[in-house]
């Protein structure tokens, strides 16, 4: 089954060809870095309008690249759930018109699924059940998956999500945007026990997370060698804000994993990119015999092919969505109390 | 030429066919949070009610706005998508045109003008008839109602929603000969203005379709102000 995926929920619009929720034929990501560069972050009625412009244009690529038509087109699966509300209709209001034109079953995805499925995408072989930490610049979730579409919610961030951490730190240290690659190749050349930062909740008995605190102590700290005409150490300071995120993460993952009697963790979402990360949650893992699986760097941040490899899912699960599909910012996962199916 | 006609500028989905002058059939429906939701199910329903399917259509128009930017992304990317999908040609109309041209034979010149949300701001345009469709005179307004008076020299229609607290506040200012003429954003309206674009071969290309917004947002307006500031010092 060829599935056309859309996903326009915060600054990428993507689309996809996957085949059989399994083979990607084409992944098209517009990703608006000199909006993001000249605003700083994303505004969203900027992002939507940009959203608006390139939609077309990002299906087209997508079938190009694929080497397809749209009438080979068999289901269309869209992000419509969690994200910004004006990006999302974008992608809901383009995939409900080819949905009616083709003929085909439209199926809404949620963003956090999307992510899930991005991991499973690189990983087929990836056991069930087990717990998954998605985190990005748009959230921070940890999720025990039990089963196909089988999602409960252990933990989420309070305040910033932790990348949202790593984009404010490094717009105010100057290092530019996005601010997740630049900490991550800065930090490789600094010393990530410089500085003791706070681990936000890290004894917390909760496996919610806090990133606004430490964000505020990176800051503060900087601040103050400024006012006391100190040199300013940016790669040390990175490694060690890195470091503290990362401890944070893995500590908490590897506690709900022992504590659900399971011994496989997914990691995904734009964060699990960051190298240090990466070797923090190998290491960990190794230690205590547990697998730990990211997605290919490709399928981290925001892309369309794990919106069709979810959707591909639903429609084998039957959960296929009518025309009356709506976007909404702010939706539980489904098979969650209150979710969306 | 049967042409379906989309606008979802001004909080309503409205979705109308025409052939040639004919309308075929009409439907607005009051949409304040479920313009996304309903959208393509009243397409469905409006092609439906004409005896219709999908395939008899030979072109599409869409409003572009201005109006509820949330709302014109909705009628223009599901205009596009519907023209990609289709095959068919497309033509973009500005929604202020299909005002004014509710108004055709009430007079002339006919001023279209759409509340921007914010305040007392208005979208304005001055049109004329030629050959029975109406031809922009001058640029786009967008403004306070009350600076409308110094565009309208003399006796004028006003086609708008609310079109009579509009020519109050203008015949407050003493300008004389306005005449209110009550009109909302149709689909059907829509439908034969781009019908008439469409049978001169005039077609705008599906995927650089974008809306008429006619107000940079307010970000965009801060840093361009911000860079404007920065320069002349």
């Amino acid at each position: 089954m060829l599935i056309l995926g859309i996903e326009t929920s915060c600054d990428e619009t993507a689309a996809a060809l996957v085949a059989d929720g399994k083979t990607i034929l084409s992944s098209v990501i517009a990703a608006q870095l000199d909006l993001l560069r000249k605003y700083g972050g994303v505004v969203p009625e900027v992002a939507a309008r940009r959203h608006t412009e390139l939609i077309g244009y990002v299906i087209q690529e997508a079938l190009d690249k694929a080497g397809k038509h749209l009438a080979d087109i068999e289901a269309v699966a869209v992000t419509a759930w969690q994200g910004l509300v004006g990006c999302l209709l974008v992608g809901v209001a383009a995939a409900k018109s080819l949905s009616y034109t083709q003929g085909v079953p439209l199926v809404g995805v949620h963003h956090i699924e999307g992510h899930i499925y991005a991991n499973r995408l690189s990983h087929p072989e990836m056991p069930l059940p087990h717990v998954c930490l998605t985190v990005s610049g748009g959230h921070t979730m940890l999720l025990y998956v039990g089963g196909d579409g089988k999602y409960e919610l252990l933990g989420t961030t309070l305040d910033d999500a932790a990348g949202e951490a790593f984009d404010k730190i490094a717009k105010f240290l100057g290092l530019g945007f996005p601010g997740g690659p630049v900490i991550d190749k800065l930090a490789g050349e600094g010393n990530r026990r410089a500085f003791a930062f706070p681990r936000p909740m890290l004894r917390a008995a909760s496996y919610d997370f806090s990133f606004s605190g430490l964000k505020t102590a990176v800051i503060n700290m900087f601040k103050e060698k400024v006012a006391r005409g100190e040199a300013l150490p940016l790669a040390d300071i990175a490694a060690s804000f890195q470091e503290a995120v990362a401890e944070v993460l893995v500590s908490k993952t590897l506690r709900a994993a022992a504590e659900r009697g399971v011994t496989t963790v997914s990691v995904t979402g734009g964060v699990s990119a960051n190298s240090r990360l990466r070797a923090a949650f190998e290491e960990a893992c190794r230690r205590r015999g547990f697998k730990v699986f990211f997605p290919d760097l490709s399928l981290c941040t925001d892309n369309a092919a794990m919106i069709a490899a979810a959707g591909y899912a639903k429609i084998e699960r039957g959960e296929i969505s009518g025309l009356l599909l709506t976007a909404l910012p702010n939706a539980p996962l489904p098979g969650q109390a209150g979710g969306i199916v | 030429m049967i042409v379906l006609g989309i606008d979802t500028s001004a909080y309503a989905n409205a979705v109308g066919i025409s052939d040639g002058d004919k309308v075929l059939a009409d439907s607005l429906y009051e949409a304040r949070t479920d313009s996304l939701e309903q959208i393509v199910a009243n397409i469905d329903a409006t092609l439906k009610s004409a005896g219709l399917k999908l395939a008899d259509i030979e072109g599409i128009g869409v409003g572009l706005g201005p109006g509820s930017w949330t709302g014109i992304r909705v009628g223009v990317t599901v205009g596009k998508m519907l023209a990609f999908g289709t095959g068919k040609p497309v033509a973009g109309v500005p929604t202020l045109e299909s005002l004014a041209w509710a108004a055709k034979g009430e007079g002339s010149p006919v001023w279209a003008v759409i509340s921007a949300g914010t305040g007392d701001t208005v979208y304005a345009a001055g049109y004329d008839f030629t050959d029975g469709r109406p031809v922009r005179r001058g640029d786009y307004y967008v403004d306070s109602v009350q600076g409308l008076t110094g565009l309208l020299k003399g006796p004028a229609v006003l086609a708008a929603s609310r079109a009579e607290g509009y020519a109050k506040i203008i015949a407050g200012s003493r300008v004389r000969g306005i005449k209110a003429v009550e009109a909302r954003p149709g689909g059907a309206a829509i439908a034969c203005l781009a019908a008439a674009r469409l049978e001169r071969g005039e077609s705008d290309d599906a995927l650089a379709l974008t809306p008429l917004y006619l107000k940079e947002s307010t970000a965009r307006a801060y840093v361009n102000r911000y860079a404007a500031r920065t320069k002349e010092k």
